[in-house]
């Protein structure tokens, strides 16, 4: 399992690599020149040149890469060409919260989508496995900002049961920093008061991002149970007496959700993307908000970090995901 | 604990918890105002100069001159009042005895001295105003309580221009400077002012939110409020639904001053809120690149501006919430001719001057583009309004999506910038030099606000002499006569001047609306129980 780790872990560097290279290209080679706007209003073009002579925009793009690589591989993302702080500061203080939410969300997909799948399955055909079908091409069709602001609508504007926007109260201090998770940190302190907070804060958008990986998980587990159950092993294990439940809460569907636990780590990198949107709507202060924002201004520094951060991120969710794979069959570990 | 138990146990914490009625949902306390307005992307003063940026800097810092009402009066502040010598360029100010910054430290002319210093070497934001007139080394402090100013030339919009720069604490600054950079890495998330309101810097998160204290302390006192309000909370809302559903709510107490007219309705509606409705000086402007054919075509750029449905555009698409501007000037402002007759909706005028236009050799079959930022719906919206125009006249106007940035780089050349593109001209300064001083006299050329590339002889002329004179009644006709020259040269398409329109909670007082900020000044302010 060692070495399976370690294979999976040099895999992520290359990858690595090739998205810097990617984005850094997307974003110079492009027209696009914040020196302008960093110039600042009315500025002359002496004055805009002078500015991208400073920040090193003259520069070959060749060059300017080099350099940036070289600022990467010493841990230095750079400073935010806007608000001229570093921007691993920026995202590492935004960072928690995105990762809280798309954790949940994930959590909630799982949780909710296997047992589902497995129903719809095990009800092969009946009524429920009809309507689950309805609700889970639904859920991967609708918009999840069209969703959000429903969901806004209903819960927090008409019926008033859960917050309309951010991530903990205005005007009241949040939990004792230890991780930046809300939940986390409220329960690592047994401030069950501040835990009710965030929890009631984070279920419409955690709940909004969740739907898509939901519908696609519980789809996912109803194909790999319904194809369990025609396996020998199962039909042996139903001739040998063994109660129903048994069969299909354990051992049917720990040989089915290998196909979902795959398809939960590629869903992540969705859920991340699909968290700019959800980010904005519920004014929830991730690094999505950020990324729109640096984009919307040029801020091409804080752009790469956020790229490379997120795919680091996403890299571990897979190999974590390829571990679980692993673990639940054997033979992935063994093939190396 | 077994893990069970400890699952059992948070669980039935949690529900215990949320079972207990209501988790306190977000609602402003008495005494904090929630402001749901974009924050700057910094917040070093001399290193932006936006909207956001004036929303910030006129609660924190303070600056010579302030502007106050609508429409504005420039009103003495941090000085008692000028002079300007009979060759109009030597500017003294007087300051008042006995101002403070934040950390108790004296505010004297020295640091006026050194905060335009500071400003001018930066060379960003509001700098641009005052570089091509004033030298870092021409502004000097003969006494603790006057400045001195040597201007290069004369310079009219000088003192009006004074608002764009704020007076910083060069004791916190100065130990903070980093490889020459006069503290702009550190000011840019740290506050150094003496204003009405003091930056809460742990609260700060750039883009997102920060919280204000007011300063007890403030120079000017609080005689003229009350009530104030004592904390602040500046809270950025990206989407426009959440924001005006926060407000609704009751979780915030303003909204942005940009609410879109179809929520208008829908925020007065209801019992929390309302809007106020503001004449700002905003002029929505078509830019067209006069350099580029077929552009460089009277009749043709004559066409286009008769190609535009203006009624249509603030009727239909606005509601009514805008006044038609004839001119670059806002027609709220001393400048702007009262007689100018503006352009109307009139296909067949266009197609006459079109077909004129094509007789004269112009390229008038070739695609054009006119450029919109994507983000901001209204400037698609305009652009749609002149592509239906312009297709019943036989032009081909094709919509191009684009970002601030990228266009405001690209119109540092003739060749680079666009045919047409869609912007505001905000007020960052009151003085028709912050709109047809900077759009029209051809020395703008390659920057943003002079994008059209226009180029008379006459109007720059009149322009500089404006410059020239102190007397607004000597600069008025000049302006007034400018006016009417760029607009017989059809040089851009002048759509409107915005009515602000800000969401605000019913329980909000003493909101007063001026362009410089966007009535975003919460010295004024109270929260009724």
């Amino acid at each position: 399992m060692t070495r399976f780790v370690l294979h999976r872990l040099l895999l992520t560097i290359p990858a690595l690599f090739g998205l810097l290279v990617l984005t850094f290209i997307m974003m110079r080679v492009l027209p696009n020149d914040p020196s302008a706007a960093l110039a600042g209003e009315n500025a002359t073009p002496a004055q805009i040149a002078a500015v991208r002579k400073a920040y090193g925009f003259d520069e070959p793009l060749w060059k300017q890469f080099v350099i940036y690589v070289e600022q990467v591989a010493r841990g230095d993302l750079g400073n935010s060409i806007i608000s001229n702080r570093p921007v691993l500061r920026d995202i590492a203080d935004r960072l928690p919260a995105t990762i809280e939410l798309t954790f949940v969300s994930l959590a909630f997909a799982a949780c909710v989508g296997i047992p589902l799948g497995t129903l719809a399955a095990v009800w092969y055909q009946s009524l429920f496995d009809h309507a689950m079908r309805i609700v889970t091409v639904a859920g991967l069709a609708i918009a999840s900002f069209w969703f959000a602001i429903i969901a806004q609508m209903i819960f927090a504007m008409e019926l008033d049961w859960l917050p309309l926007r951010g991530r903990f109260p205005e005007g009241l201090a949040p939990p004792l920093h230890i991780t930046g998770l809300y939940l986390v940190d409220s329960l690592l302190t047994l401030r069950f008061d501040q835990l009710g907070k965030a929890v009631v804060h984070i279920i419409l958008p955690a709940f909004t991002l969740s739907l898509a990986g939901l519908a696609s998980i519980a789809r996912f587990t109803r194909a790999g149970v319904l194809e369990t159950m025609q396996k020998e092993f199962v039909h042996y294990a139903e001739a040998a007496g063994y109660a129903r439940r048994r069969i299909v809460w354990v051992y049917v569907l720990r040989n089915s959700v290998v196909g979902a636990t795959t398809q939960i780590g590629l869903l992540f990198g969705g859920l991340i993307s699909s968290a700019v949107a959800v980010e904005s709507i519920f004014d929830w202060p991730g690094v999505g908000s950020y990324a729109v924002n640096a984009i919307l201004t040029s801020d091409y520094k804080a752009v790469l970090a956020v790229t490379l951060v997120v795919g680091l991120i996403y890299a571990i969710v897979n190999i974590l995901v390829d571990v679980v794979h692993a673990w639940l069959d054997p033979r992935v570990a063994e093939s190396l | 604990m077994k893990r069970r138990d400890f699952l059992i146990g948070t669980g039935a914490a949690a529900t215990l918890a949320l079972a207990r009625g209501r988790i306190a949902l977000a609602t402003p306390a008495a005494d904090e105002l929630i402001w749901g307005d974009d924050l700057p992307g910094s917040l070093d003063p001399h290193a932006l100069s936006d909207v956001p940026m004036q929303g910030y800097m006129i609660n924190v810092y303070d600056t010579l001159y302030v502007n106050k009402e609508n429409p504005p009066k420039l009103e003495p502040w941090l000085a008692t009042g000028h002079t300007v010598s009979e060759d109009a360029t030597t500017v003294t100010f007087k300051l008042h005895d006995g101002v403070k910054f934040h950390d108790g430290s004296p505010l004297t002319s020295e640091d006026v001295v050194w905060s335009f210093r500071r400003m001018l070497n930066v060379k960003k934001g509001p700098a641009a105003a005052f570089l091509p007139v004033l030298d870092p080394d021409s502004v000097s402090a003969p006494d603790a309580t006057s400045v001195v100013f040597k201007l290069k030339k004369p310079y009219a919009p000088f003192v009006a221009a004074t608002p764009l720069v704020a007076i910083v604490n060069r004791r916190l600054i100065e130990p903070n400077i980093k490889d020459n950079d006069w503290g702009q890495a550190w000011l840019a998330s740290n506050a150094a002012g003496s204003g009405s309101y003091i930056a809460d810097i742990s609260t700060y998160q750039p883009v997102q939110q920060i919280d204000l204290k007011r300063n007890h302390d403030h120079f000017k006192g609080w005689s003229d409020n009350k009530s104030p309000v004592e904390i602040v909370r500046k809270r950025t809302i990206a989407e426009t639904t959440t924001r005006v559903n926060a407000l609704i709510k009751g979780d915030i107490d303003a909204t942005d001053s940009y609410l879109p007219v179809d929520q208008v309705e829908r925020v007065m509606g209801s019992k929390t809120a309302t809007v106020s409705k503001d004449q700002s000086m905003r002029v929505m402007v078509l830019r067209m690149n006069n350099r580029k054919p077929p552009f460089d075509n009277l009749n043709f750029r004559l066409a286009m501006s008769h190609a535009f449905n203006y009624k249509g555009f603030i009727d239909g698409v606005l509601k009514g919430f805008a006044v038609r501007n004839a001119g670059p000037i806002p027609v709220n402002l001393w400048g702007a001719p009262k007689d100018l007759a503006a352009y109307d909706f009139n296909l067949d005028s266009a197609k006459e001057l079109l077909a004129k236009a094509k007789a004269e050799g112009a390229p008038v079959d070739r695609e054009i583009e006119i450029h919109i930022q994507q983000h901001l719906a209204q400037t698609t919206q305009a652009a749609q309004i002149l592509q239906q125009g312009c297709r019943k006249i036989g032009i081909n106007l094709k919509i191009v999506p684009n970002l601030w940035p990228q266009l405001i780089a690209s119109t540092a050349k003739s060749e680079s910038t666009p045919d047409m593109w869609v912007h505001w001209v905000s007020s960052y300064f009151i003085d028709p030099e912050n709109w047809i001083g900077q759009m029209y006299d051809s020395q703008f050329a390659g920057t943003w606000k002079a994008s059209c590339w226009y180029k008379n002889d006459k109007v720059d002329s009149l322009l500089r002499e404006a410059r020239g004179h102190e007397d607004q009644s000597k600069r008025r006709p000049l302006y007034e006569e400018a006016s009417r020259l760029v607009v017989a040269d059809a040089a851009d398409i002048w759509i409107y001047n915005a009515i602000e329109l800000r969401g605000l909670s019913n329980r909000l007082r003493g909101f007063h609306f001026t362009p410089i900020g966007s009535g975003a000044d919460f010295r004024s302010m109270s929260l009724a129980s």
